[in-house]
């Protein structure tokens, strides 16, 4: 009874730093899942194209 | 080592199962655990702060042993694990940091105080941004694996200090919750299922990171690999 009391009585003043504390820890780790995953396909998009030249130019330079 | 697609499909399992548990964490968050008599809402933040501070310390350790192996062996996957870790481990410590900062100030008073564990969880931090730097600043791979190893192996010095810290020098910041230093019946048994639950799904996101962060670094790797071998050949 007295705890269902004290909740009743708490301040919803606290209400905006349990939020700004989850938006910023879902953020942080979005955006790095996100910064990480976009440089791998920037990354793998990079090496295929390096590759397709390297291998364009092996048959004229062997010619 | 583990082939590009056995890797691919053991980071889609981990990113869809850390979302599932991550929903299943908001639910036991918001809609299970009670409400702290005393503190109120923001003590939920609880459930993040301290599963992603001791996943950080985590991140730190594997850096340790990681560091080590490479000292020993000299083999660059060691290399490559340990900046993976500490890249993540640097994300999970700022956002502990962050969120302990929110969730101090409506408790404290303040958005930041100079009391030890606060302290010692800044120069934690700013050991393994150091360590980050250290690597972007290298003249090559070989100085900035060699380097990064020394601060990676001495820098962990600072993270049982952080644990620590609330036992040796009493101050504002609770005691421990978890580990050998936490009081007996210091949390309701519901509120540390929830944080059990909480760490499960933490490890899981950690896992899936530095999975990720280490299939990115490998890539850096070849693509730099493939240069190398592009303008010894005059191309």
């Amino acid at each position: 009874m007295l705890i269902v009391l004290l909740q009743a009585t708490l301040p919803a003043a606290n209400l905006p730093f349990l939020f700004a504390a989850f938006t910023v820890a879902w953020v942080a780790f979005f955006a790095y899942a996100f910064f990480v995953s976009r440089r791998q396909q920037e990354l793998r998009k990079e090496i295929a194209e390096l590759r397709r030249t390297l291998e364009q130019q092996e048959p004229e330079d062997a010619s | 080592m583990l082939g590009n697609g056995v890797r691919q499909n053991i980071t889609g399992y981990l990113v869809v199962l850390s979302g599932l548990f991550m929903l299943a964490d908001l639910y036991l968050i918001f809609v299970v655990a009670p409400t702290d008599a005393v503190l109120g809402h923001v003590q939920r933040v609880f459930y993040f702060h301290v599963p992603i501070a001791i996943m950080s310390f985590l991140a730190f350790f594997l850096v340790f042993l990681a560091s080590i192996a490479y000292v020993v062996r000299r083999d660059g996957k060691w290399d490559r694990l340990a900046h993976s870790c500490a890249e993540v481990g640097v994300v999970f410590v700022t956002v502990a940091l962050l969120t302990g900062i929110i969730w101090g100030r409506p408790l404290w008073n303040t958005w930041w105080t100079w009391e030890p564990r606060l302290t010692t969880t800044l120069i934690l931090w700013l050991i393994y941004v150091s360590y980050l730097m250290i690597r972007s600043h290298a003249s090559n791979q070989q100085q900035a694996a060699r380097y990064s190893a020394v601060v990676g192996i001495v820098g962990f010095v600072d993270v049982p200090i952080v644990y620590y810290s609330v036992v040796w020098w009493r101050s504002i910041h609770p005691s421990p919750v978890v580990g050998p230093f936490a009081q007996a019946n210091a949390l309701e048994p519901i509120m540390l299922w929830i944080l059990l639950f909480s760490m499960v799904t933490f490890l899981l996101l950690f896992a899936y990171l530095v999975a990720e962060r280490t299939a990115l670094r490998n890539s850096e790797d070849r693509l730099r690999g493939i240069r190398l071998v592009a303008r010894r050949a005059g191309r």
